[in-house]
């Protein structure tokens, strides 16, 4: 990486809160190109209102906000057609077939209609999903939902991927291929940024992991580097110990216990 | 996806959006899915499967032939010539409403599409864009009913009334159209500033049964609409009038071609003009409000605890074992809380409701005289059973039926336990209120004498909804997918069990034409229940409940 790199994504002081809650408290970030970003933390932490915040999906937030050098909230949405986007729930229009769905996404980004629907299959067929082309997305199975939101999230080939759980529902063999396009996708120096609940991928894929608690960042780094911070071994149980969180002994044992309760008749 | 005229239509204003800063195209790519959308809402498994269904999508804009026979109602009104005031007023009237209510009931799971926000406003299109596409697709649909619903008497005042009359329906409609729209949109952002999206999504509901009770009603009282502006009733305006925007639309046709100059012709002329507008002009500026108010349907209301004490009592009184009190109290929270349900449902209680007054209505008009105390008009009431049917039919239905598996992982011995406690639960939720109003209507009407026959009736419809439940196809509750349901199956089971309905009724109608007759037929009635119950549901002989000794 040159020394006069930009950063793709820049935040700085980023403040959110919602009516009544603070979900952000000060986040600084930098992120540079080529790098798979782990976005992990507690549920609530704020990682999904980061991201939409930098999609422009939230607005009303206190910092600065830059993406490929611009502040995102100059109005100017052009610098979308350069993100690719799955979100966390299975949000589609599932009404429609995966050829209606996947065309229109393409064409929103600015591909012509043909050569949406050329490149959507072909990116189905090497998912295996040649079959359910032409079929209602709403008869699909989970992963093939997934399948078809990582594949509309990236046909326009976009510079950054936000993924929110990109690989839940899919099965082992997909995920292989998810996690080397990701690794490939890195090397040809696009960024990609996934929040994940599942701390062995997280650890086995990032180049750097950010962890959020509370809506700041505790902790930033390379898997490497937060071990050495760290007393614990493991990802997950950095992540326990960084969140303060060291009950789950405790919890379990009482779970247990007041399963196994014999309830008056 | 359908290439659909109304955007080859669209298609001609394509430089004026351009020059307004759209993007004509990617409007266009919208709106064509929108409308793809709005043609399958109802999503089937095997839809996709085989590629000819595909082009059998319904039309996102059917035209309603109930809409078209009102429409053709209207016509009738609209040639008369003398009282501009009634009968453009009643027009309006009429059309609002069926307006109004439709758009509320049916399109706001359109207007009101959480997924844009992630679908759409991640991706590189301009606000304007998305704006014009949202107001593009509001106003196809809001075109298409008011043209179904108006059309008719638009062309026929162009022959009958003449080119200005014509000019002013036409203005008049379009004005309307605007304070349907910014009244509909307003009152959803008023919800959901109190309310969280979970409320928003019963009121429509509500607005639902209401859309069916004013259909059927208005239809009843459309034709004896006429007999009045026939009469000659003078217009007088009073305070109130100034409230009521009908009222307000008609001013400009007897300001203009029936030769009205009184005051308040003018004050309401200027009202029908300015409010509209104004309101427009206040919608506009609180588009970006509405958006925000959107994310609070997406969000978890925190509902307060449910009622279930209400439901552990009655399981608890009217079920024998737990099995049975166990299905009662979920059937019970099923019913509440699922809002397909209550969609399929919902409406036939409205109909429950009035079809008894209609036809006691039409009786008493026929003979143009009162409510004889005397007569057994009040027999009518059985046609609140009607409703049965229905729910007994929906009962097997759910949009999470999917969760059915249930069942299978359960260890039960038997069905009948999960029927008779499914049963009750229905019974008590939806009939029995029902009953107890239409009931308490009746008594109002013909006096106290009928109690002794609302009791029989009371009877007659336990046995009738177990007659139901033996007609219609059984299946455990919620343990099928809706778009499942069979219509023809279950338009010959439903002549079948109106048939039996009526019968009931017949054999009433012959006990009260002996004295204390009714009373034989209540007893009559009793041991009939007793019988058809156990038959029915057999008592198991296992778990017979050392839980509850209650007789049901």
């Amino acid at each position: 990486m040159g020394l006069v790199e930009e950063p793709v994504i820049s935040i700085s002081g980023l403040w959110m809160n919602y009516s009544d809650r603070m979900v952000l408290r000060g986040i600084d970030l930098k992120v540079f190109q080529g790098q798979i970003i782990g976005y992990i933390g507690p549920n609530g932490a704020g990682k999904s209102t980061t991201v939409k915040i930098m999609l422009g999906l939230v607005e009303g937030y206190n910092g600065k906000v830059e993406i490929f050098g611009r502040d995102i909230a100059d109005g100017d949405t052009a610098y979308k057609r350069r993100i690719g986007y799955v979100p966390e729930v299975a949000e589609l229009y599932d009404s429609l077939t995966a050829r209606e769905y996947l065309t229109f996404i393409g064409e929103l980004y600015g591909l012509k209609r043909s050569s949406a629907d050329n490149k959507a299959e072909r990116l189905m067929t090497l998912l295996g999903l040649e079959k359910s082309y032409d079929m209602r997305i709403a008869s699909y199975s989970k992963g093939m939902k997934q399948k078809v939101l990582l594949i509309s999230s990236m046909l326009h080939d976009p510079d950054i991927l936000f993924l929110d759980e990109p690989l839940s529902g899919l099965d082992a063999n997909s995920v292989m291929i998810v996690k080397e396009i990701f690794a490939s996708l890195a090397a040809r120096g696009k960024t990609i940024f996934y929040s994940s609940h599942i701390m062995d991928v997280v650890e086995k894929i990032s180049s750097r992991i950010i962890l959020i608690d509370a809506g700041s960042i505790v902790a930033d780094g390379s898997f490497a580097e937060l071990k050495e911070k760290s007393a614990e071994g493991s990802l997950e149980e950095i992540f326990n110990q960084l969140t303060g969180f060291d009950k789950y002994r405790d919890i379990a044992g009482e779970f247990v216990a007041c399963m196994q309760e014999v309830s008056p008749v | 996806m359908n290439d659909f005229l109304v955007l080859k239509l669209l298609d001609r204003l394509r430089s004026g959006f351009r020059r307004i800063g759209v993007d004509y195209d990617l409007m266009r790519s919208i709106l064509q899915v929108k409308l793809t959308m709005d043609g399958r809402r109802t999503p089937t498994v095997l839809a996709g499967a085989q590629k000819r269904e595909q082009n059998k999508d319904s039309s996102p804009i059917r035209v309603h032939w109930l809409y078209l026979l009102l429409g053709l109602v209207l016509i009738a009104l609209i040639v008369q010539k003398d009282h501009y005031m009634m009968q453009m007023s009643l027009i309006f009237g009429v059309v609002m409403f069926m307006i109004t209510t439709t758009l509320i009931s049916d399109f706001s799971s359109v207007m009101l599409d959480l997924r844009d926000k992630n679908i759409l406003f991640s991706k590189p299109v301009n606000r304007i864009t998305l704006n014009m596409a949202k107001s593009i697709h509001v106003m196809i649909y809001l075109v298409t009913i008011t043209l179904t619903l108006t059309g008719p008497s638009l062309v026929v005042s162009l022959f009958s009334q003449g080119i200005l009359f014509f000019v002013i329906y036409g203005i008049i409609i379009i004005l309307m159209d605007c304070l349907i729209l910014v009244i509909t949109a307003l009152l959803y952002l008023l919800i959901m500033k109190f309310f969280d999206g979970e409320k928003l999504k019963d009121i429509i509901n509500y607005v639902q049964i209401l859309l069916t009770i004013g259909i059927t009603v208005g239809y009843q009282l459309i034709s004896r609409l006429f007999n009045i502006t026939e009469l000659g009733l003078s217009f007088k305006p009073a305070w109130w009038q100034y409230f009521i925007a009908p009222v307000w639309f008609a001013a400009p046709f007897e300001l203009l071609l029936g030769g009205g100059r009184a005051t308040y012709l003018i004050v309401l002329t200027v009202l029908a003009v300015v409010i509209p507008l104004l309101l427009m002009a206040v919608y506009l500026k609180l588009i970006p409000l509405f958006e925000r108010s959107l994310q609070k349907l997406a969000e978890q209301g925190s509902s307060g605890r449910d009622s279930a004490r209400l439901a552990g009592w009655l399981s608890n009184v009217f079920c024998r074992n737990r099995e049975e009190g166990m299905f009662f109290r979920f059937t019970w929270s099923m019913m509440k809380n699922e809002r397909d349900f209550k969609l399929k449902v919902y409406p036939s209680i409205g109909f429950s409701i009035v079809f008894p007054f209609i036809f006691l209505f039409n009786m008493v008009w026929g003979e143009g005289s009162g409510i004889a105390k005397d007569s057994k008009a009040y027999l009518f009431i059985y046609f609140s059973a009607l409703l049965m049917q229905t729910v007994v039919l929906m009962l097997r239905y759910s949009a999470s039926y999917k969760g059915a598996w249930i069942y299978k992982l359960i260890p039960l011995p038997e069905t009948v336990p999960i029927y008779r406690g499914m049963l009750k639960a229905a019974l008590l939720r939806l009939l029995l209120p029902l009953f107890a109003v239409e009931a308490v209507l009746f008594i109002w009407l013909f006096g106290m004498r009928i109690i002794p026959d609302l009791a029989a009736v009371l009877c007659a419809l336990l046995i009738y909804s177990v007659i139901c439940f033996r007609v219609l196809p059984q299946a455990l509750p919620f343990s099928e997918r809706f778009e499942a349901v069979k219509q023809k199956e279950f338009t010959t089971s439903s002549f079948i069990l109106i048939a039996i309905l009526m019968v009931l009724a017949g054999i009433h109608y012959i006990f009260t034409t002996f004295s204390a007759g009714v009373y034989i037929y209540l007893v009559i009635l009793v041991i009939a229940n007793i019988l058809i119950w156990r038959i029915t549901f057999p008592q198991s002989d296992s778990h017979t409940g050392h839980i509850s000794h209650f007789q049901g």
